[in-house]
């Protein structure tokens, strides 16, 4: 050891006093120099001095906040009067993981650039720079080192430029995070690290480095959620944090570039940083438009929609020779379909626009439109089981379809497809639709479009691209055969909405309504008797008459009494309790665990989530465990309070799961629920510290 | 749209994963079972009615070295006359550094005249991790009643130069105190400095 002082002595000596570095100095797996940017200074003149640390292959040393352990590169400077130093400018950082913790560092070549200031009044000949080093290099293991570097800079009238380190100074000035004039603010409450940043243009943050140490749990996930310019950011808080300055650096990174941010802490009151789990994340639009496509296609194989389209499908396969007016129908039916979807948009919008808590779903949260889809899909199904046959060339087969009627025709058929479709998105894409029309009119109207789009998209490629009716098979006897299996589907689609109307309306109502029901049965067949035998008026009569009873009826149901409701909700409630909002408000003031579950009885994924997680013996005894107190939250029925609710989680449809730990931010678990996710939420919670 | 709902549930588990346990000042501390160098199970159950400190080690690590050049020793001699139960923690994986047999063990504290209660194995890191314990050393004291009262650095200064000992803050010197006389350490949580622990 002694003979590599001796040795870095000589060469210290060797090295001629104007240069501009101070040699390297070799340390157990890493060599430093001390560089200026000049290599002859004058007075009143600021440069730039440079400590340049080269480490051995896979050896790391630390950024100003070195993470989990670690030790940031720390320098001490002897300077004369009337010279100055300013505090490293840190390059930006890389996350390095040692698994299970997280550290900030540099792998590989680090510049550590420090302004120096000469003063004008300077009038010594040289300044003796003296630099003390000390840092910590790692591999997996750890040395701490240090190593005293000098360097003397001539004065003199002019400045010269140290040229050969010009590159180097170059190249670490690039390695700099941009200073970005944002305004940012940074909050502490509820376990986590939340800051909002306002971007003078929307960046693509891919990470961030929080400068101050011991603030965030560096190793937990960050949440990075850009809305329009603003981003907001959250990260667990440190197990060891205990206090913040007021004012911290931030560093985003982009794909390409990393930008310097200064947060200032948020006051006190001030609003809650609210950051739920990605679901404010903005998606490319072109992503949204191709998912709404997508789940159009998919509405074609819902049990209501499936029977009516395979039939209009296969006609269509059967006259391949009629291209011109197939294609011609095909558009038509398109053109039904998107309008469909565009006027449900406005529809929606508009109620929206004049101030209704409306989401989407409210198809099925009004009793009677239930009642009335109830009636359509089972008079669909008996037109399908042969009873009666209905225009619009929809349950035509075979070569029926010759006497096409026109336009008119395919496009109703693409506005039924709609309307039979409608109950079966409000499951299935209640919460992606409502998150549609939570965006600004045109996206929303364009959503709507390429769902509509995605829909219609099987007879384009049918009528427009030969090969796909080429795949089909040909048609004969069988399909009247499938045509009659095909109505079971629509009797059961039926039969759920059948029940959501009686979940809504009360048992009594229903009753009512499979009353309507046997009359629209009575009608069809009285109908369908006449198409076959061309009988006289009395029969249209009854027919009509039979129809007003059905629609009638539903609207004659006795409404169901507020008693009869919450006696059904006190039998029912074993493990959970009404939510209302006032209830929230007071069991979180009282410190207290709240889970909050947001369902309704047509939400399909809601009744799997409350069977297979939240009505098990685990969660109820996971429940018990922590004491949470369970709210579940109706909206089956339009509930204006429920719809401001999901809306302050950016949601407009059901499901929602939010999990309330005194002193942690609220909790959104996802929308499909695992046996263990609320235990293991519970477990987790329950761990973290309070603030 | 199903996608969609398929990555946002998929982030959440991510997220719920991606979080470790983390230990409380004034909760209870979490329990542990370990064995020591001779071979002997402790539980921190065990040692109810005492105050225990934890001190995580690494013989290799510079940093713990520094404490061990005579300060380590003169703390643990201090605690061993108030009756504390002093557990040094080796939570090394095999294989990686700091990681020794019983033999070797008790070989350093005989070499480094130590005077812990035991010296005990974490080879899987489980207790290391429910602790949230990131560096050696990182100290750690329970009160009698089994109750975190203080996790951080052993002191204020964090360099692997024997000569800032004298000029630190004894952060955990003043909270081991504090908890022996029946208060509340002041700060309770500090920043622990040191080489990572080699989970």
């Amino acid at each position: 050891m002694r003979s590599v002082i001796f040795l870095l002595l000589c060469c210290s000596v060797l090295i001629p006093a104007h240069a501009a570095s101070s040699g390297w100095q070799t340390a157990k797996h890493l060599q430093a120099e001390l560089i200026s940017e000049y290599r002859q200074v004058s007075a009143g003149q600021q440069l730039q001095l440079a400590l340049h640390f080269v480490p051995d292959e896979h050896w790391h040393t630390y950024w100003q906040n070195p993470g989990d352990s670690g030790l940031a590169t720390s320098l001490s400077w002897q300077l004369p009067d009337g010279v100055t130093v300013g505090d490293i400018q840190w390059p930006v950082p890389q996350a390095i993981a040692v698994p299970p913790l997280m550290n900030y560092g540099f792998a590989g070549a680090t510049v550590l650039l420090s302004d120096l200031n000469i003063a004008p009044d300077y009038a010594a000949s040289s300044i003796d720079i003296q630099l003390q080093a000390d840092w910590l290099v790692c591999e997996e293991v750890c040395i701490p080192a240090e190593a005293q570097l000098s360097l003397t800079l001539p004065v003199g009238s002019s400045a010269v430029v140290a040229a050969d380190y010009a590159a180097l100074f170059q190249q670490a000035r690039q390695q700099l995070p941009q200073t970005l004039q944002a305004n940012g603010r940074f909050d502490t409450s509820g376990g986590a690290f939340s800051a909002t940043v306002d971007l003078p243009q929307p960046l693509q943050i891919e990470a961030f480095f929080v400068a101050a140490p011991e603030l965030v749990d560096h190793a937990a996930s960050q949440q990075i959620n850009l809305q329009g310019n603003q981003l907001l950011l959250q990260q667990p808080l440190n197990t060891y944090f205990s206090g913040v300055a007021p004012q911290i650096e931030l560093v985003l990174v982009t794909a390409d570039a990393a930008y310097s941010v200064q947060l200032t802490q948020a006051g006190q009151g001030a609003a809650e940083i609210l950051v739920t789990q990605g679901q404010q994340r903005d998606s490319a639009l072109w992503l949204i438009l191709l998912m709404a496509g997508a789940g159009g296609l998919i509405l074609n194989l819902m049990p209501c929609v499936f029977p009516v389209l395979s039939l209009k499908a296969l006609s269509i396969a059967a006259n391949s020779a009629q291209q011109a007016q197939q294609q011609r129908d095909a558009l038509f039916y398109s053109a039904g379909v998107v309008l469909s979807f565009v006027l449900l948009a406005l529809l929606l919008i508009g109620l929206r626009a004049a101030g209704e808590a409306v989401g989407w779903g409210f198809q099925l949260q009004n009793p009677y439109l239930v009642a009335l889809l109830v009636y359509l899909l089972f008079a669909l199904g008996l037109s399908l089981s042969g009873v009666v046959q209905f225009g619009l060339g929809l349950m035509n087969t075979g070569g029926a379809l010759a006497t096409a009627k026109g336009g008119k025709g395919s496009f109703f058929t693409g506005v039924l497809a709609v309307v039979v479709a409608s109950p079966c998105t409000a499951p299935f894409m209640g919460s992606a639709l409502g998150y549609a029309v939570g965006q600004s009119a045109p996206v929303a109207l364009l959503v709507f479009t390429a769902l509509g789009l995605g829909m219609a998209l099987p007879f384009l490629l049918l009528a427009f691209v030969p090969g796909f009716a080429k795949v089909l098979p040909k048609p004969g006897a069988w399909m009247d055969t499938l045509k009659q299996w095909l109505a079971y589907p629509l009797y059961l689609s039926a039969v759920w909405l059948l029940w959501v109307f009686g979940r809504q309306a009360g048992v009594d109502a229903q009753a009512l309504l499979l009353i309507g029901v046997v009359c629209v049965a009575a009608a069809c067949w009285l109908w369908g008797r006449r198409q076959l035998t061309q009988q006289g008026a009395a029969t249209a009569i009854a027919v009509l008459l039979l129809l007003i009873i059905a629609l009638a009826l539903p609207a004659l149901a006795p409404k169901p009494t507020v008693d009869n409701a919450t006696a059904q909700t006190q039998t029912a409630a074993a493990h959970w309790q009404s939510w209302s909002a006032a209830t929230l408000q007071q069991l979180r003031s009282e410190g207290k665990p709240v889970l909050v579950n947001m369902t309704a009885d047509w939400c399909i994924t809601c009744l799997v989530n409350e069977r297979v997680a939240l009505n098990t013996d685990s969660s109820k005894a996971a429940l018990a465990l922590y004491d949470v107190t369970y709210l579940k939250g109706d909206w089956t029925l339009r509930d204006a309070a429920i719809t401001e609710y999901l809306r302050l989680y950016q949601r407009d449809g059901v499901p929602l799961y939010v999990l309330y730990w005194p002193g942690q931010p609220p909790q959104v678990l996802p929308q499909i629920l695992t046996p263990d996710t609320l235990s293991q939420t519970l477990a987790r919670l329950s761990r973290q510290p309070q603030s | 749209m199903k996608l969609h709902q398929l990555v946002l549930a998929a982030s959440a588990a991510l997220l719920s994963l991606g979080l470790a346990a983390a230990p409380q000042v004034g909760a209870p501390a979490p329990d542990f079972s370990v064995v020591d160098s001779k071979g002997a199970n402790h539980k921190l159950s065990d040692f109810a009615g005492k105050n225990v400190v934890l001190e995580w080690t690494n013989h290799d690590c510079p940093f713990v070295k520094k404490h061990y050049q005579g300060n380590m020793q003169a703390l643990q001699a201090e605690m061993q006359a108030q009756d504390v139960v002093w557990l040094s923690v080796i939570s090394s994986a095999p294989g990686k550094q700091g990681h020794v047999s019983g033999t070797e063990a008790d070989a350093l504290t005989a070499s480094r005249s130590a005077l812990p209660t035991a010296v005990v194995f974490d080879e899987s890191g489980t207790v290391g991790q429910a602790y949230d314990a990131r560096t050696t050393p990182h100290m750690y004291v329970i009160d009698k009643a089994g109750v975190l009262q203080y996790m951080g650095g052993i002191d204020s200064i964090p360099s692997a130069k024997v000569d800032d000992i004298a000029k630190a803050t004894p952060h955990f010197a003043n909270a081991a105190k504090a908890v022996l006389s029946g208060e509340k350490p002041d700060p309770a949580i500090t920043k622990p400095y040191g080489c990572s622990v080699k989970y």
